[in-house]
């Protein structure tokens, strides 16, 4: 059986599900590199060229990791997934970067997917893909429309159940029924809630990210995350901040920020990687939003490679401190 | 006499500021850490104890600083703090109705924005140290003269020299520029200044809603030149409190006292004995996984009092084994 290999990185928390599916419809084999480890990051990072970024050495030390373990490598160019917007011209360029740093990675299977060029340019990049597999379009139709399906449900179960992508992608592989959402989901009324907002391979990857969300559930906060919010949440928040989004994944960003700073949460924290040019972008507008607000604490977080954990566990305990102290000051008040 | 304890243990300066049952200032020391972070806490019970009255009885103590867990496991803390929190406390003890606290450190600024009593919004800098003590140390070394001179010396500046301070690397070669061209050393020290004022004010201020009463703090708060262009800069009044060296030491200390007054329970402080006790510090790679984590531990007589410096908590959940 063929194996595709896909690395833990960068979309992979997007769109695992749809992507595995869709593979296994064909009749691949799908291996995925193991969790993000300071060897993994330390190798990808020797190999890219000086400017780039974290995300990105991060998805070249996955690479690295799935050399030997499987026949083909799936690196997408997402172009865009919605009409006249902008994706970061690291990702349109990842298969292609790929190939030149890392030279001794298997053959890559590529896909351009743009929206802008229409539904029909999507469909025959879709089947130029699957040609790799089967010379039959119907079974490349059906392993389309069933990865369609399993991304949908992971969405939803995201969105509607307030599960993490890992928590989705198990629920998801064990095909087991999903209970509604419980109210053990939900915060407690005197649990403080943190909205923790930026791309999901930042808040996901608890190596990169010193374990943020794992220290807020540590300190009984309960975590809100931008996938559990649905897609009109985000758009709607993207449309009162900026109007409209600029570039692919703003909602994650912008969206969520947007949403949060105003749904009564405690605080807000960002997540940005350093060197990266429209998450800076994005992060100044929820910044300049927040301060506009002033009702909502914000803080925002540059991880870098070289960022001292020190440095994240400082600010992490001095803002909690400042929620913490200031939701005090309001019981008291209220007594 | 009932007391509380609080220890700051910065990169570059050791600071201990003990307070009585109704929070008042009883003694404090200001030490040069020196890199000896476990030393310098010992020597420095030693010294405070020396301050103290004889019936004095510690009700708690807490730590804050860059060591702050390093010294709280020492002293055996009750309360291990941020030190942003702490800064907020110690100087909101003095000054209530102030609204933004400037805290430049040996090794770290931090602004700290205060609206109605309570902390709103802070900022750090980031790992560059351009905006810090460090760097004023660095270019007073290298025109040979002493820190203490450099604060007197700067006020004499008539026309000062402008240099780049975004990044101290620069900041030097535009100074030794400067010193070619044959401008004044007191000049090129009060330029040092406006440097760094211009350098905390773009990156750690950035954003921040700037608002009188402003109260200056940290070990570069005792440099009148940095207060001048500080003032400048703001084009208002900066206070410099008394005891601004050791404000996070006092706020750790008032934190503590209200932690202890809401918990009812006794302090863990080990006592002004470990002075005496020799610590001794070691550190291992960890196997566990490919992280290869570097672990520090600390112990005294071959037994292991903690371990950290790991991404998970497999050594800090359990130090004996």
């Amino acid at each position: 059986m063929i194996k595709v290999g896909i690395p833990r990185a960068l979309l992979y928390y997007q769109y695992y599900p749809m992507w595995k599916t869709f593979f296994e419809g064909l009749g691949a084999e799908v291996v995925v590199s193991p969790p993000t480890t300071q060897a993994i990051l330390s190798s990808g990072s020797s190999r890219v060229v000086a400017d780039t970024c974290l995300p990105v050495k991060v998805f070249c030390g996955h690479v690295l990791a799935l050399v030997g373990e499987c026949d083909y490598i799936f690196i997408p160019a997402i172009r865009s997934v919605k009409s006249k917007i902008c994706n970061c011209s690291k990702f349109l360029g990842l298969p292609d970067m790929t190939k030149a740093v890392i030279p001794e990675s298997p053959p890559i299977l590529d896909i351009d997917i743009d929206i802008n060029k229409g539904k029909h340019e999507l469909y025959q990049a879709i089947y130029k893909l699957g040609r790799r597999f089967t010379w039959n379009p119907f079974k490349v139709r059906q392993a389309s429309i069933a990865a369609w399906q399993a991304h949908l449900k992971y969405k939803q179960l995201m969105s509607n159940h307030g599960l993490t992508p890992s928590q989705a992608i198990e629920r998801i592989s064990n095909t087991t029924e999903v209970e509604p959402k419980t109210p053990s989901g939900n915060p407690t009324p005197n649990q403080a809630t943190i909205a923790v907002i930026g791309h999901p391979y930042l808040l996901y990857d608890a190596h990169i990210n010193y374990r943020l969300i794992h220290r807020l559930e540590q300190a009984h906060y309960k975590v809100l995350t931008p996938e559990m919010l649905t897609t009109e949440e985000l758009e709607l928040a993207i449309t009162r901040l900026i109007g409209g989004a600029y570039w692919t994944y703003e909602e994650e960003m912008v969206g969520a920020g947007g949403h949060y700073l105003e749904s009564g949460t405690d605080g807000v924290i960002g997540i940005m990687a350093f060197g990266c040019g429209p998450d800076s972008l994005m992060m100044d507008i929820v910044h300049r939003w927040a301060a506009r607000l002033r009702t909502t604490p914000f803080m925002s977080l540059t991880l870098e490679e070289h960022t001292a954990e020190a440095g994240v566990v400082t600010r992490l305990e001095a803002f909690l401190d400042m929620i913490h102290r200031k939701k005090r000051r309001r019981l008291k008040l209220c007594v | 006499m009932e007391a509380y304890l609080g220890i700051d243990v910065g990169s570059v300066t050791t600071k201990f500021a003990v307070l009585n049952g109704s929070d008042e200032l009883v003694a404090h020391i200001y030490l040069l850490t020196q890199g000896k972070p476990i030393d310098m806490v010992q020597q420095g019970l030693k010294q405070i104890k020396q301050q103290l009255p004889k019936d004095v009885d510690i009700c708690g103590v807490a730590t804050t600083g860059s060591a702050r867990y390093l010294a709280g496991v020492i002293v055996g803390a009750d309360l291990v703090k941020n030190e942003i929190t702490s800064h907020a406390v110690g100087a909101l003890h003095y000054f209530p109705q102030g609204q933004t606290i400037i805290e430049i450190g040996g090794q770290d600024s931090k602004i700290i924005i205060i609206r109605d009593g309570i902390v709103a919004d802070f900022g750090m800098n980031t790992v560059c140290a351009a905006g810090t003590g460090s760097f004023l140390d660095h270019q007073a070394l290298r025109l040979n003269i002493s820190i203490e001179e450099f604060s007197q010396r700067a006020l004499d500046s008539t026309t000062p020299v402008r240099i780049a301070g975004r990044c101290t690397v620069f900041a030097e070669s535009d100074m030794i520029h400067k010193q070619q061209m044959g401008h004044r050393t007191v000049d090129i020290l009060y330029g040092l200044c406006q440097a760094l004022v211009r350098n905390y004010l773009n990156n750690v201020g950035l954003g921040k809603d700037i608002q009188p009463p402003i109260i200056f703090q940290g070990g570069v708060a005792f440099n009148q030149g940095i207060v001048k262009a500080l003032q400048e800069e703001l084009g208002t009044e900066v206070i410099v409190p008394p005891h601004h060296e050791v404000m996070g030491a006092i706020g750790a200390a008032l934190l503590v006292h209200e932690e202890i007054a809401d918990s009812h329970n006794g302090s863990k402080f080990k006592g002004f004995g470990i002075s005496e006790i020799k610590y001794h510090t070691s550190s291992f790679e960890c196997k566990a996984c490919p992280n290869q984590c570097e672990i520090a531990q600390l112990s005294v007589n071959g037994q292991v009092l903690a371990r950290w410096g790991g991404r998970c908590d497999l050594w800090e959940r359990s130090p004996t084994s």
